[in-house]
Order: C-alpha cells, then sequence, then structure tokens
C-alpha cells in the first residue's frame, strides 16, 4: 500500500508534501470508502436491532476491559480489516455509544489484532513461515490486544 | 535487495538521525500542547498543527454537522479526517528523511539477542515492518532463505511482526482517525505496542522452547 522508495529531494518542504500527498491518497482511498461502509453497517445493525443483542451478548466479557457490549464489533471487524474497525469505532463513538474513554481503551487492540486474514497471506505466507505455527500466532495476537486494552484501563 | 548492501551504506546513523527520532516522539507526545505562557511550543505539536475546522456563524457544529447518519454521515464526517492524516503523514515523511527510523533501528538491534534470542541483524527486518507489512515479510524470507535465521527465529520474528504489522503507518494512516478521541498523548498507544510486540514475540520464544521443544531438536 505504501511507498517505501526514500524521495529523491533534500527539501523539506518537498518531502513533506510527498507525505502529505501519501496521506491524501490513504484518507481518499482507504479511509473515506471503510468509514462509509462502517457507516452503512453500523446503521443496518441499529435498525434491525442486532446492535442492541451485540451490546447484551458481550456486556460482560467486554465489561472486563471496561467497555460496553458494543465495542466488540470493533474487534470483530478489526481482525479482518484494520481499516473498517476504525470505521466502526469511528461510527460509534458518532453515535454515542463509545465514549472517548472507550476509544483510548479499544486503540491498542485495533492494530495489535488489525487485518489479520489478510496478513496470513501477505506476511505468514510470504515469509515461508511453517503453517502449523499460524494458529498459535494469531493467539498471541489477540493475547496482545487484550493486554493492551487491560493496561490501557490505567491510563484513561 | 540484499540487506548486507542495505546496512552498510544506507542505514548509517549519526547525531542527525537521533535528532530526528527525538523529534518525531517530542511531536506526537503531546507534551508541547498547550504550555502555560509558552504558546510558541505549540508550533511542535500534532494536535495544535492538526487545527480546527471553523463553523458557520452563530452555529455550534463544524461541517460535519450533527445528526448525520450512514453513507451520507460517513462521508461527511471522512472528508473531515483527511487534514489529519495528511498532517500525520507529511510529517512521518519528513522524520523518517532525517533518519528517526534508522535511529529506532539502532537503538532496537541489541535488544533482540537477550529478548528474543534471534540475532541482531534481523532488525532491519523487523524495523521495516513497523512501515511496510509486505517489505518486512521480505526481508524475512530472504534471511530464510539465506539460511542466515533457523526456522525457530524465522516463527520468533513472525510472532513481533504479525501482531500489529505494519504498525506506525497503519496508526498514523488509519488511526489519525481516532487521534481526536484520545485522552492519553497520541504517542502513548504506540509505545504501548511495540513493547506488546516484545511481549508477543518472548511468549512465542517461550512455547516454542517448551511446548513446540520437538520440532527444533535438530534445528
Amino acid at each position: 500500500m505504501h511507498n517505501t522508495t526514500p524521495p529523491t529531494t533534500n527539501n523539506p518542504f518537498d518531502i513533506f508534501v510527498i507525505g502529505a500527498r501519501k496521506g491524501f491518497f490513504i484518507a481518499t482511498n482507504n479511509l473515506l470508502p471503510n468509514v462509509l461502509m462502517a457507516y452503512v453497517i453500523a446503521e443496518i445493525l441499529n435498525i434491525t436491532g442486532a446492535m442492541k443483542l451485540i451490546g447484551v451478548a458481550f456486556g460482560p466479557v467486554m465489561g472486563f476491559f471496561g467497555l460496553p457490549g458494543e465495542a466488540v464489533t470493533v474487534l470483530m471487524t478489526t481482525w479482518l480489516s484494520c481499516s473498517a474497525g476504525v470505521g466502526i469505532a469511528v461510527s460509534l463513538f458518532a453515535k454515542g455509544l463509545l465514549t472517548t474513554t472507550h476509544i483510548t481503551i479499544l486503540m491498542p487492540a485495533l492494530f495489535l489484532m488489525a487485518s489479520q486474514i489478510q496478513y496470513m497471506g501477505r506476511l505468514l505466507g510470504v515469509a515461508d513461515v511453517p503453517k502449523k505455527y499460524w494458529p498459535f500466532l494469531m493467539l498471541v495476537s489477540i493475547i496482545n490486544s487484550c493486554i493492551g486494552m487491560l493496561v490501557m484501563r490505567f491510563f484513561v | 535487495m540484499g540487506v548486507e548492501n542495505q546496512s552498510s551504506d544506507e542505514w548509517k546513523v549519526g547525531v542527525g538521525a537521533y535528532i530526528a527520532l527525538i523529534f518525531a516522539v517530542l511531536f506526537f507526545s503531546g507534551l508541547f500542547m498547550k504550555v502555560d505562557g509558552m504558546a510558541w511550543l505549540g508550533a511542535l505539536d500534532f494536535t495544535t498543527l492538526a487545527g480546527k475546522f471553523g463553523t458557520m456563524q452563530d452555529a455550534k457544529s463544524t461541517f460535519v454537522g450533527s445528526g448525520g447518519t450512514s453513507a451520507k454521515g460517513g462521508f461527511l464526517f471522512a472528508l473531515s479526517l483527511i487534514p489529519t492524516v495528511m498532517l500525520a503523514l507529511g510529517v512521518l515523511e519528513i522524520f523518517s528523511h532525517y533518519g528517526a527510523i534508522r535511529a529506532a533501528h539502532k537503538l532496537l538491534t541489541p535488544l533482540l539477542r537477550p529478548l528474543l534470542d534471534i540475532p541482531g541483524r534481523t532488525g532491519l527486518a523487523l524495523i521495516t515492518d513497523l512501515q511496510s507489512t509486505d517489505a518486512g515479510a521480505a526481508l524475512t524470507k530472504e534471511l530464510y532463505d539465506e539460511k542466515q535465521i533457523t526456522k525457530k527465529e524465522l516463527v520468533i520474528m513472525a510472532a513481533w511482526q504479525y501482531s500489529g504489522a505494519g504498525l506506525i503507518n497503519n496508526y498514523f494512516a488509519i488511526g489519525s482517525a481516532l487521534f481526536a478521541s484520545l485522552t492519553v498523548p497520541i504517542i502513548m498507544p504506540l509505545v504501548l505496542m511495540v513493547v506488546l510486540k516484545f511481549v508477543g514475540a518472548m511468549f512465542t520464544r517461550l512455547v516454542l522452547n517448551t511446548l513446540y521443544k520437538k520440532d527444533f531438536v535438530n534445528a
């Protein structure tokens, strides 16, 4: 997704502009469509009442991390796609279902368990990691996320 | 692209690189935000420089408005995120250019053997993963193909890379959408995540040395 070749210019203004341009492309090509999709999904979950059910069902588990049950949708989505996960978090925040405290607790988990299905191919597959260890590595990421959320509870 | 060639020339770390790293950390730390009597320090603070949208006359909300829902609500909200992402990646590009990443690499390398029991030369692949998952994966494969690392070391490296892959770029490019909602300095979750990458990889090292011990008897 990112162009990692070093810029050929030494002018700091040009370098900033190169980065800002990357930012614009990511924001418009990646973030915007994902946020839009996340808002639509959140709306569907709301209208059908599914969000309420999820909130009740996962309330106890997520409560352990200081989060409302609905926050589980953020984690499930980021596991599939980081941008979509952030999008869901943003839309739940806009709806008032998540507060700034909740967002702060979720922040490390949003990335530590991000896009795992995608990265299975792009990272584990490419690096030739024996498939036998893939489920274990996935578990490590989820454990990392849980520790991350617990640690953040003490900082918010 | 050989790892060796790259580490010799392009990866030299001077004083400037460390200064760039310190500046990068301070810039995203929020320490310079609203310092009493020294408002000018805000010029070195991410949140201050991100600024804010104006509002319509006599109105409270920005152009995003209030009460927007679904596709239309999401679209306008996403539009309001674009400047933060542009600023974040713009300054990140500058800090990287002046060697902040190289300095981090230099600081990371001596930790690898004691913490993860992997050779210091794997540091480049790990630090590259922070910026690009794909480049990090390619460098890791190269190390393994050239027999510079064993299978066990490969799995430990993969554990470090897989959890929070592409961390720095993802955090600033995608996560910046949530920066305004954080109650802690922007840099704090990032530091925690890097620490947890080590925790996860150390846990992996432990499990490979116990539960999966048989797999590596001949390695």
